[in-house]
């Protein structure tokens, strides 16, 4: 189910403008490696790809 | 069952919403908006949209109550537009007719909007009248 | 007429117990349940240009009694919406009669009824800033980039009102709890609404429920273009699961649980 809802979601984000926030990786309680691995990794994306551009225009619009 | 439809306008403000009440068996079970109304042309704001739940709720008021002895108690008409002009003319006399203000409302008609202004300038003295509709 | 002849036929012979159509009243088109008790009200019946949710209105009847047979004009929308309903348990099908009537022009039928039969007019400020009513969503992503595409969405969603009327209108919509109105994703009382949130959150919830009838962009005081961004949420339904909600009776997607579709999550792009 989740995974189906994921794939539906990421659809809609980038319909949206907003791909690549999002993303789901199947991680057992055995594998921290792998855990760490994908956590920089994502952490490495989004951090290249800026800040949530919605934050800039709530910021506009609560300045006016 | 019994299953019609009514065209009404709604009852909250001075704009004049056409909208349609699903009335199941005598019961107001749904409020839609009336999509051939040149008004609002099919849509409704959310107090349009939730029109039935006042018209169907329990704490809704169906008869004049008079307050006795700190409690609301149910009266006849007669006994409560006779407190209300008794009270009235009291306060008048003790703090003169500009402590008394009147406010009227955009879903009575024109003529019953003229008497209330003929009655509070004429009858109690005053021309604190004002009407919800000069929001 | 043969419409009001089928209808009269449907009630005198007790198939149905009340006839869902439309009727002119006071100069307007509104619905009206035809009764066998007043049958001949029945020559008033209309096809009206105004279309309003009926199967909502016999959802709202089978709740008082799920006993009752419901008759119901129905258009193509009305059928999908009918077999959504018939797959979520919220009708039954053994208890309702459908009188076809001709909706959306199609090669087969020429002749329509609809209200869409002339595409929504789009002024030129939204189209320059804002999401034409009748761009095709693969055209709208092809011909914007992303913060574009963003921009031109916020600016549609930062003029909701928060009317409920989206959800209210919508046949589908028929959770007793919506998560519209859950104080956690959606804080009551707020105005201007949380964008996008609000209408990413009804999107999402559309996800093999819509069937395109577009009650809900006629329902917007905002004219907010639903219709075309719930199309691609059925777009993104269909390429994923293959499912087309409403076209036959068949279980959502996102109802079963289990090993329906063989999805594996998509690999990170850096």
């Amino acid at each position: 189910m989740t995974v189906k809802r994921i794939a539906f979601v990421q659809e809609l984000l980038k319909f949206m403008g907003l791909e690549g926030r999002l993303h789901l990786e199947w991680i057992s309680s055995a594998e921290a490696q792998k855990y760490v691995d994908v956590v920089t990794k994502f952490t490495e994306k989004i951090r290249n790809m800026g800040p949530n551009p919605l934050r800039a225009i709530n910021e506009m619009k609560k300045a006016g | 069952m019994d299953c019609e439809f009514v065209p009404s306008v709604c009852s909250y403000c001075g704009t004049g919403c056409g909208v349609l009440f699903e009335v199941i068996d005598g019961r107001i079970n749904r409020t839609l908006p009336l999509k051939s109304h040149p008004v609002n042309q099919g849509k409704l704001c959310i107090k349009g949209w939730n029109l039935h739940e006042y018209i169907n709720s329990y704490m809704r008021l169906k008869g004049p109550l008079v307050r006795e002895n700190g409690r609301l108690e149910k009266a006849t008409w007669d006994e409560a537009v006779n407190q209300a002009a008794r009270r009235f003319t009291r306060i008048k006399e003790e703090h003169g007719p500009d402590s008394i203000g009147v406010l009227v409302s955009a879903k009575i008609t024109n003529e019953e909007n003229y008497l209330a202004q003929k009655f509070t300038r004429a009858v109690i003295g005053t021309n604190n009248v004002d009407h919800c509709a000069r929001l | 007429m043969d419409m009001v002849k089928a209808a009269k036929e449907l009630l005198l012979q007790d198939k149905v117990d009340i006839f869902l159509g439309y009727r002119k009243l006071d100069g307007h088109q509104i619905p009206h349940g035809f009764t066998k008790a007043h049958v001949d009200d029945l020559d008033q019946l209309e096809i009206s240009l105004n279309r309003y949710p009926l199967e909502k209105i016999a959802c709202d009847l089978a709740q008082k009694d799920p006993a009752l047979k419901i008759g119901i004009l129905a258009r193509d929308c009305s059928q999908r919406a009918l077999n959504l309903l018939y797959t979520w348990d919220q009708l039954n099908p053994e208890n309702i009669e459908t009188l076809t009537v001709n909706c959306c022009p199609s090669p087969l039928s020429t002749h329509g009824d609809c209200s869409y039969l002339t595409p929504k007019p789009t002024g030129d400020y939204k189209k320059a800033h804002g999401v034409d009513y009748n761009d095709s969503p693969k055209d709208f992503l092809a011909n914007h980039d992303s913060g574009e595409r963003l921009s031109r969405w916020m600016y549609e969603f930062q003029k909701c009102i928060k009317c409920y009327g989206c959800r209210n209108v919508c046949p589908v919509c028929f959770c007793k709890e919506c998560s519209l109105e859950h104080p956690n994703l959606v804080e009551p009382g707020v105005l201007p609404a949380e964008v996008p949130i609000f209408h990413l959150i009804r999107a999402t919830h559309m996800a093999g429920r819509c069937i395109d009838c577009g009650l809900c962009e006629d329902a917007c005081p905002a004219h907010i273009p639903l219709r075309m961004l719930y199309r691609e949420v059925n777009d993104a339904v269909s390429d994923i699961f293959g499912y087309v909600p409403g076209d036959h009776i068949e279980k959502s997607p996102f109802s079963i649980i289990g090993k329906t579709v063989e999805l594996t999550p998509a690999p990170m792009d850096v």
